[in-house]
């Protein structure tokens, strides 16, 4: 059997995975928060664009107009819920946000229902061989793009102003407010961002696999794997866990006795991260506060 | 002695209310089928799942309320436990209350099982771990199907034979008794759940949750303790699967999906965490609100948008959600107490120099 095209679908699907991990990461790094409604914004962003294409509207500006729309929801939560949020616990900080999964799931599925439409981006027409596998131009975005995002979340953590202000809200929030940060503008600044990146991964999802509101939200489930594997600091290793579980999926499910276990794939992974990367957690004064 | 025992168990005031809430619930559980506009049909079997899911929301809501354990898997424990219900009864026939206890014990094994890497980490992790459980359990759950009497591991009847359903319990035969039988069964697990919560691992629960450097000072063994507290959850809902099962003797896989197990967290917290009568709250919210909003011509899909936004407020403004809500009520309408005229046995608090 030719594996080949099962992992260059597995590496592009990945690649959208780890795409969607920075997004969660670095809105976890500086809010923490770890957003479990990064899947939901995202397919509110790819129905939006299927419903203004087919509205007629130039592809071009449905998805810039689906991307904006998923920065506007998430930027929305963050200045809603936000200030709420900075002062219970990262455990309820993430519960909250599952709250916005439900309410963007019940309006997708309110105005959309759970019909699987499909959306086919321009790019997605042009396609050409590569060894036997059949690879078009939306795939190649998508690689590109993961690598992208990550080399310039990178830059701009390191390089910019607003990137020196995150590192510094990750790493003590009070401290930050004290030496003069300005948390809420980049608080809100991390929850655009993440909803921008959501926006993007949501739409290139949909493209690649299908576009169902219950589907595009549980895909937060392989994104939080990658994080996991990322160990929730690292932008590479959380590339490299995206690109991982994609494969892995991919490649599962090209067997027909095992494919129908090939969702179980993240939690494996993810399970396997966390026995092998447990250190015995300090019990500190620290947990006794929070 | 044992009279004087008694009563200074009776005085303690979870005591008392625990034995309210018992009397209640038997009273509802007997009564609300006769009563008129209730007794029969739609009403009284949404009633019925709405009594089943309360069990796997008071597991939800022992998990996070005493221990801060988040797990948002339940519905698809719910579903193990049916699914072993319907396994086990088609493999073996056996009078239903032993299948319930045996699929019980499975439900808890699966749960255990699937907890324990988690729970060595942080809270968030085991969230995680459970999100991704539930995603998994559906797409098991949907690909194996549940048992109808075929052959196999899987037991799945096919080509033309007839699905076996599984009878009801011979004491629940009709749809008074049913409710009758779902009931009694939900009132004795909650006591027993509630009586676990007053002994020796519910206060070790709720030193943990207080605080886990002065319970591991104590000596107390945190990661057995969750597991304990894992496993019990998950056997309380594995009753709830089996209740369900029984209840139309066939199960289909589209009611056990991800967001469901999502959906009952938020009832959970919004019915209050902290107490059983959230989790019953949470019950008739996660089944008979959507039932109510079909009833009145409303799109069910709104009850996501509705629960959602009430998450978002439990978590921000209202950590005690509702039952909490409704017990500052109760304590700000009761007349105050008068105080107890002797007590002299006991040693004055205030000292005065």
């Amino acid at each position: 059997m030719n594996l080949l095209p099962f992992v260059v679908a597995g590496l592009v699907i990945g690649s959208v995975y780890a795409l969607s991990g920075v997004g969660v990461l670095v809105l976890y790094r500086t809010t923490g928060v770890l957003n479990f409604a990064h899947g939901a914004v995202g397919g509110l962003a790819a129905l939006l664009v299927w419903q203004t294409v087919e509205l007629r509207l130039q592809p071009a500006v449905a998805i810039a107009l689906g991307i904006a729309a998923g920065a506007a929801v998430a930027l929305l939560f963050g200045l809603v819920a936000g200030p709420y949020l900075a002062r219970v616990d990262q455990l309820r900080k993430a519960i909250a946000t599952l709250g916005l999964a439900l309410v963007l799931l019940g309006v997708m599925l309110f105005v959309w229902n759970d019909k699987a439409r499909t959306i086919r981006l321009e790019t997605s027409r042009i396609s050409f061989d590569v060894g036997g596998a059949r690879v078009n131009v939306t795939q190649l975005v998508c690689l590109g793009l993961a690598l992208l995002v990550v080399v310039g979340t990178l830059l701009a953590l390191r390089y910019t102003s607003m990137g020196t202000s995150m590192r510094a809200l990750a790493s003590d929030r009070e401290l930050a407010a004290v030496v003069g940060t300005n948390v809420r503008l980049v608080e809100n600044t991390a929850w655009a961002t993440s909803g921008a990146i959501a926006g993007v991964s949501g739409i290139l999802l949909a493209d690649q696999t299908r576009l169902e509101p219950a589907f595009l939200t549980f895909l937060i489930i392989p994104v939080l794997a990658a994080v996991v594997i990322g160990r929730f600091v690292s932008l590479w290793l959380t590339l490299v866990g995206g690109l991982a579980i994609g494969v892995g999926q991919s490649l599962v499910s090209a067997w027909p006795t095992v494919s129908a276990f090939s969702t179980a794939v993240p939690f494996v992974v993810a399970t396997v991260v966390i026995l092998v990367a447990t250190r015995r957690r300090v019990v500190t004064v620290g947990v006794v506060r929070a | 002695m044992n009279r004087v025992l008694l009563a200074a168990f009776l005085a303690r005031a979870e005591v008392r209310s625990a034995l309210v809430g018992l009397a209640i619930g038997l009273v509802l559980a007997l009564v609300l089928p006769s009563l008129p506009g209730v007794g029969s049909g739609l009403a009284l079997r949404t009633l019925t799942v709405c009594a089943i899911y309360a069990l796997a929301a008071a597991g939800v809501g022992v998990l996070y309320g005493r221990l801060g354990l988040v797990s948002i898997m339940q519905i698809g424990l719910v579903a193990v436990g049916g699914w072993a219900t319907l396994r086990i009864y088609h493999a073996t026939h056996l009078p239903f209350e032993v299948v319930m206890v045996l699929a019980a014990l499975v439900t808890a094994a699966v749960g255990v099982i699937v907890g324990l890497p988690a729970l060595r980490l942080s809270g968030l992790s085991l969230a995680i771990v459970t999100l991704m459980v539930a995603g998994a359990l559906e797409v098991l759950v949907t690909y194996a199907g549940f048992p109808n009497g075929g052959d196999g591991f899987l037991g799945r009847v096919s080509g033309g034979t007839l699905a076996v359903i599984m009878p009801r319990p011979a004491l629940g035969q009709s749809d008074d008794e049913f409710f009758r039988y779902v009931g009694v069964v939900v009132v004795v697990v909650l006591v027993l759940l509630r009586w676990l919560l007053m002994v020796r691992p519910g206060r070790t629960w709720a030193a943990i949750r207080q605080g886990e450097a002065g319970a591991v000072s104590l000596g107390i063994n945190t990661v057995a303790h969750r597991l304990l507290a894992l496993a019990v959850t998950s056997a309380v809902t594995g009753v709830a699967g089996a209740l369900l099962a029984a209840s139309s003797g066939i199960l289909d896989p589209t009611s056990f999906k991800a967001q469901q197990s999502v959906l009952l967290f938020a009832t959970v917290l919004i019915g209050g965490a902290f107490s059983l009568l959230g989790a019953v709250l949470g019950g008739l919210f996660f089944y008979g609100l959507p039932q109510l909003l079909n009833t009145v011509g409303l799109d069910g899909n709104l009850v996501f948008v509705v629960l959602g936004l009430g998450l978002v407020q439990a978590v921000t403004t209202a950590p005690a959600g509702i039952a909490g809500q409704l017990g500052a009520l109760w304590r700000r309408l009761r007349p105050p107490r008068p105080p107890r005229p002797s007590r002299p046995s006991r040693p004055s608090r205030e000292v005065t120099v």
